[in-house]
């Protein structure tokens, strides 16, 4: 036969199936409005004290507390700070953390889970019951207990957070690395003779890896939440730096003066999980989509 | 005989295009007919059109007229009251169209009603599953109570019959019944739907990819290609004399169990999509016949002779030429006579907990030698190639790859193991899953020469080679297997399966998940690769026509022994064993005897 009568008759019905997907899986409303936030807080994150009206920092003694007006848009809190410029400048400790944390545990969970999945055995108990140790550890407190007692602040959180997240990614990843292990394309690597090492990351990975992603998205969203409420308990950052969680904190006596300082970080971190969270599941259904077969 | 089902123009489509295409068909009270055709064609769509269970998304238009109703046009809720009572469907796959929670007996009597509409009583039912079950040859009523995963393939394809009978209905359609069975428990399915058939003078539409199966029980065929309806006529008449060139080329490329053929006349490329085929003859793509008035536009069935309708235009012209004739060749002899065999198997064995897989088989494999292995499934076969290639470990026996002990693949050096995968490779059945879906074909291919081709230019040349070897051009490195036809990864995989250029290749089942007219082409290539390069094959399938044609011997598995082996053509000329010869007359002939049913 021909190889071109082969490739104009496949790829007719192929390309229909992807165009298919193309029209359902699109970018909604919803995605493109998550994306654009995404983007905004990691511009913010990344050049904040450029684009920040004023000073995050620089305080105003003598205006104090002060609502909403043309010079400041959100008010002033009661030391006379910008309520604008400290949630632009307070992007970067809210993605910086998430995004190690998320990145750390990640690189944990699929070194553990894919050696783990892959080789079986003593390996994959070890591993597990690791995995089942500290998922039955309650995060969010030990966090608490930890750097009260011992102290570091922020960089000791988010440290903490990664080991206390990564069982997540490797249950995930052990799961998805038993079902990928029997498929035949890994045995017929093996019976050509490619070694395990190279079979695991080269060969399998690339098939689990949108799952694995995807959780990251979900471990930040979380930890975003889980560092904000670290630096609300005074636990995070030092104190007067632009926060999110830290300004919730701050404003709690400043609510009836006023509302903006604690509405506009709130709101920040809410929209920023939420949307990390959307983007997370867009990313996940594009990755997969990708080497899908039938 | 008066038209009991009577569909005109009905047209299938989704969001991404045309599905069927102005399609007619006729059914009569008692009549078989059968909907053929390979994968994409539409048969089972059309079959699910008929009864309104089209998937969301899909629509059909046109007219299907049943007993003087127009189902497109009845309500959902007048349709749910018709399905099941007049016109029943029973699916593929006996594996998943049971509920697995549900015990067996309440699957068969969900639907059936008293005179007075009301659900049955308890003894009532039970006595209606067990006598429901007799019908479809269960006698012991103690299978009522058993859920689905306690049963076999065949017994849930026979429960699974047994519920869609349940209410009585005048039409059955039966979407491929017995494709996901062993031939012998096939064969035990048909008759029994013949035999039902039979007793209630029920109507069956018959939906298969398989023509010897349709030759064999139906009495009028319609040939479905993507979309379009090609050609119908008689399963006598078809068989015959084709009159369309697509009906020919699946008659030549499938191969006949009585004889070998010398080659297989495979249809080039595959089946493209209806949608990407409109406006022209559907097989014009693929047509050897083709000429300018068939890409003109798409021709209509047009009647040729009583009952005999053709969709080709030039079938004046080229009739002569449809003849269907496979000349027998000489049989394979095993050449090798004299040379050391490159894999010899002694008493092997293998145990799953107390089960026996494997169960003492000794055979040998010599160089450019095609030794074929047929048994049904759980027979053991796929377990023995497993075995071969390290991964499985025998738990008794020896499995020697040129004179080295390679029982124990995890005992061997890293040498060792090296020269014993140069010696032996495999080729996998399921084309979807033996490719990496997330990497390219090239990248596949250059990771299978990784250990004998050094540097990334070395590497590229040979995996064009490897294409090359396989019959596709380089270009298809670049490409995922999301992008490939089934036959094309089959390809692919037998490329991989050469990299190492073994001296043995063990086929598992490797064509029996493509359609017939692509299975031709891997056929074809195997018989090459063993001319150009002297490849061995240990040839595993449950397809003994497919056996004849590419294997000089032949060992017949079943429980994990060998119950017999011999030369292919004396195997199959005159079967020894019993079991070899249930075997040969399991495989459908268009004979009356066939499906009569067997004396108690």
């Amino acid at each position: 036969m021909t190889a071109s009568a082969a490739t104009g008759a496949s790829a007719g019905p192929r390309r229909f199936l992807l165009r298919g997907h193309a029209v359902r899986r699109g970018l909604s409303p919803l995605v493109v409005a998550a994306l654009l936030i995404v983007v905004a807080v990691i511009v913010c994150a990344i050049a904040g004290p450029a684009i920040a009206p004023h000073d995050p920092n620089a305080q105003d003694l003598a205006t104090g507390i002060s609502g909403p007006s043309s010079e400041h848009w959100l008010g002033t809190d009661d030391l006379g700070r910008d309520v604008l410029s400290r949630t632009i400048v307070g992007a970067r400790t809210a993605v910086v953390g998430p995004l190690l944390v998320a990145l750390g545990a990640m690189l944990i969970g699929n070194l553990l889970g894919l050696l783990a999945g892959y080789r079986g055995g003593t390996l994959d108990t070890l591993v597990s019951r690791y995995a089942d140790l500290v998922y039955a550890l309650p995060a969010l407190l030990v966090a608490i207990v930890v750097v009260g007692v011992v102290g570091g602040g922020y960089f000791v959180a988010v440290a903490l957070l990664v080991v206390l997240y990564s069982p997540v990614d490797t249950r995930l990843v052990r799961s998805a690395t038993l079902v990928q292990r029997s498929q035949p394309y890994v045995e017929a690597a093996r019976v050509s003779g490619i070694p395990s090492r190279r079979i695991i990351f080269a060969h399998l990975w690339p098939n689990v890896l949108p799952i694995a992603v995807a959780n990251a998205f979900l471990t930040f969203a979380f930890s975003i939440v889980s560092l904000a409420a670290l630096s609300f308990l005074g636990l995070g950052v030092g104190p007067g730096t632009a926060d999110w969680g830290r300004m919730l904190s701050d404003s709690r006596t400043l609510l009836f003066d006023n509302e903006w300082t604690a509405l506009a970080p709130g709101i920040a971190l809410v929209l920023t999980a939420a949307s990390v969270n959307v983007v997370g599941d867009w990313v996940f259904e594009r990755l997969s989509d990708r080497g899908r077969v039938r | 005989m008066s038209g009991l089902l009577e569909v005109r123009g009905l047209h299938i489509a989704s969001a991404a295009g045309t599905i069927v295409d102005r399609l007619d068909l006729d059914l009569a009270a008692g009549e078989t007919i059968g909907i053929v055709g390979e994968s994409g064609s539409g048969k089972s769509l059309t079959a699910k059109a008929v009864i309104g269970l089209l998937p969301p998304g899909v629509d059909a238009t046109g007219s299907v007229r049943f007993d003087e109703r127009e189902l497109l046009a009845t309500s959902e809720r007048q349709l749910r009251r018709l399905r099941g009572a007049e016109i029943a469907l029973m699916l593929q796959d006996p594996f998943t169209m049971l509920s697995p929670l549900m015990r067996v007996g309440r699957q068969i009597t969900e639907t059936i009603r008293d005179e007075d509409g009301r659900r049955l009583s308890r003894s009532a039912a039970r006595v209606e599953a067990a006598s429901r079950l007799a019908e479809v040859g269960i006698h012991d009523p103690a299978v009522a109570d058993r859920y689905p995963y306690q049963l076999s393939g065949g017994m849930r394809q026979r429960v699974g019959l047994a519920a869609a009978l349940a209410s009585d209905p005048r039409v059955l359609i039966a979407d491929e019944p017995s494709t996901a069975l062993d031939v012998t428990t096939q064969r035990e399915i048909l008759r029994l739907i013949r035999s039902t058939q039979d007793r209630r003078g029920m109507s069956v539409i018959l939906v298969t990819h398989d023509l010897r199966v349709a030759f064999s029980f139906c009495e009028r065929i319609y040939v479905l290609y993507a979309g379009a309806l090609l050609e119908t006529a008689t399963a006598q008449a078809l068989e015959d004399q084709p009159l369309h060139p697509y009906t020919h080329g699946l008659l030549t490329s499938e191969p006949p169990l009585s004889r070998r053929v010398a080659k297989l006349e495979a249809i080039p490329g595959s089946v493209p999509a209806a949608e990407a085929v409109l406006g022209e003859c559907a097989f014009a793509p693929r047509c050897a016949w083709v000429e300018s008035v068939c890409r003109a536009e798409r021709p209509a069935l047009r009647e040729i002779a009583p009952q005999r309708l053709t969709a080709c235009r030039r079938i004046d012209a080229i009739a002569p030429e449809l003849v269907v004739s496979l000349p027998p060749a000489a049989a394979r002899v095993a050449a090798a006579n004299g040379m050391e065999p490159v894999v010899r198997i002694r008493d092997l064995a293998k145990s799953f907990g107390a089960t026996y897989a494997l169960d003492g088989v000794s055979l040998d494999i010599a160089p450019g030698a095609s030794v074929g292995l047929v048994g049904e499934s759980g027979s053991g076969k796929t377990t023995l190639a497993r075995c071969l290639v390290g991964l499985e470990r025998p738990t008794g026996g020896v499995v020697e790859i040129d004179g080295t002990d390679v029982t124990d693949y995890d005992a061997l050096s890293a040498r060792e193991r090296d020269e014993a995968r140069r010696a032996v490779q495999i080729v996998f059945q399921d084309p979807y899953s033996t490719l990496n879906p997330a990497r390219t074909v090239g990248f596949t291919l250059s990771e299978a020469v990784r250990r004998s081709a050094a540097g990334r230019a070395e590497r590229s040349r040979s995996v064009t080679e490897l294409l090359e070897l396989v019959g596709l051009s380089r270009s298809f490195a670049a490409r995922k297997p999301a992008a490939l036809s089934g036959g094309e990864r089959q390809r692919v995989a037998i490329a991989r399966s050469l990299a190492l250029r073994p001296k043995i290749l063990i086929c598992d089942e490797p064509v029996s998940a493509l359609d017939v007219s692509v299975q031709a082409q891997i056929l074809n290539l195997l018989g090459e690769l063993n001319e150009r390069l002297g490849l061995g094959y240990l040839f595993i399938t449950h397809d003994l026509a497919v056996v004849r044609q590419v294997t000089e011997t032949l060992h017949v598995l079943h429980d994990g022994r060998v119950v017999e082996s011999g030369p292919t053509e004396q195997i199959l000329g005159a079967p020894a064993h019993a079991y070899t010869r249930s075997l040969i007359a399991s495989v459908p002939q268009s004979n009356a005897t066939w499906l009569a049913p067997v004396a108690p």
